[in-house]
């Protein structure tokens, strides 16, 4: 699964709005400050590129939340902002695709009445059940906006924000190279 | 009004699990087959976070290339290349 070359293209041209905006390479930025510019613009390019969806929309809510943050988000995403601020309304429960998911990822215990030891079928299922619960819980803390996230929306999500997390790391390893290469130094 | 049918079936999530699967990079390497529901969940966590340890590493090296390079000149520069590739 890959993006369209658009979408790094995208990427790419407002991360560079975002260092220029944030001016990184004047002298007075301490290393850090000129790391978390990057990443801010990193990561409101991504943002950019994808458009509206929930994950989007949590990462802005979460960058937004430092309030330093507010000038470059605005710088990067213009218009887009705005609409990306909406609060989630939380769309039509799928009450029937928690259940699904959870059938699939065995954590229902009806199905589990199986032949031979009772005892056993059941110490087994719950700690996979468990097991399945604390791991949906780390994706969920893992995924922008995830925690208001379940079933089959969670799992898209998480889908969508991994294809564009590595079209995020690509441009960046591009742009390192290419930049590398380039010897434009002051 | 009958009971309103979810759009949404096991096959679809099924689906996903397979493309989340295929995604992750061990998949490709060794060309698997179907792993379990929980264990593609457990590989797509780890997936993220390397991913997210990736992007913090390439800042810290951006950073220290940033210090150096005037960006405005290269920002034509380098869009220019990429569509040169």
């Amino acid at each position: 699964m890959q993006v369209p070359n658009s979408f790094k293209l995208a990427l790419l041209k407002q991360m560079l709005l975002g260092f220029q905006l944030s001016a990184v390479s004047s002298n007075s930025m301490s290393f850090h400050e000129r790391k978390n510019a990057i990443k801010l613009s990193a990561d409101a390019a991504m943002v950019f590129a994808r458009g509206s969806t929930r994950w989007t929309r949590g990462l802005v809510a979460s960058l937004s939340k430092n309030r330093n943050n507010e000038d470059l988000l605005r710088g990067i995403l213009g218009k887009k902002y705005e609409r990306l601020s909406l609060p989630c309304c939380n769309s039509w429960k799928i009450p029937r695709s928690r259940k699904i998911l959870k059938r699939c990822l065995g954590l229902c215990s009806r199905r589990k009445k199986a032949t031979g030891t009772q005892h056993d079928v059941k110490s087994s299922s719950t700690l996979a059940r468990r097991l399945v619960k604390k791991r949906i819980q780390v994706l969920k803390k893992l995924l922008p906006g995830g925690d208001s996230m379940e079933g089959f929306s969670l799992l898209d999500q998480t889908l969508d924000y991994a294809v564009s997390l590595k079209a995020q790391v690509d441009v960046m390893r591009r742009l390192l190279k290419i930049s590398k290469a380039s010897n434009l130094n002051k | 009004m009958s009971s309103r049918r979810s759009r949404i079936s096991e096959e679809e999530i099924t689906e996903l699990i397979s493309k989340l699967q295929s995604l992750l990079p061990e998949t490709r390497r060794r060309g698997a087959s179907r792993a379990s529901a929980a264990k593609v969940l457990k590989e797509t966590c780890n997936y993220i976070k390397s991913l997210h340890r990736e992007v913090d590493d390439l800042s810290d090296r951006l950073s220290e290339l940033m210090a150096t390079m005037d960006v405005d000149s290269a920002q034509a520069e380098i869009v220019r290349s990429l569509f040169r590739s």
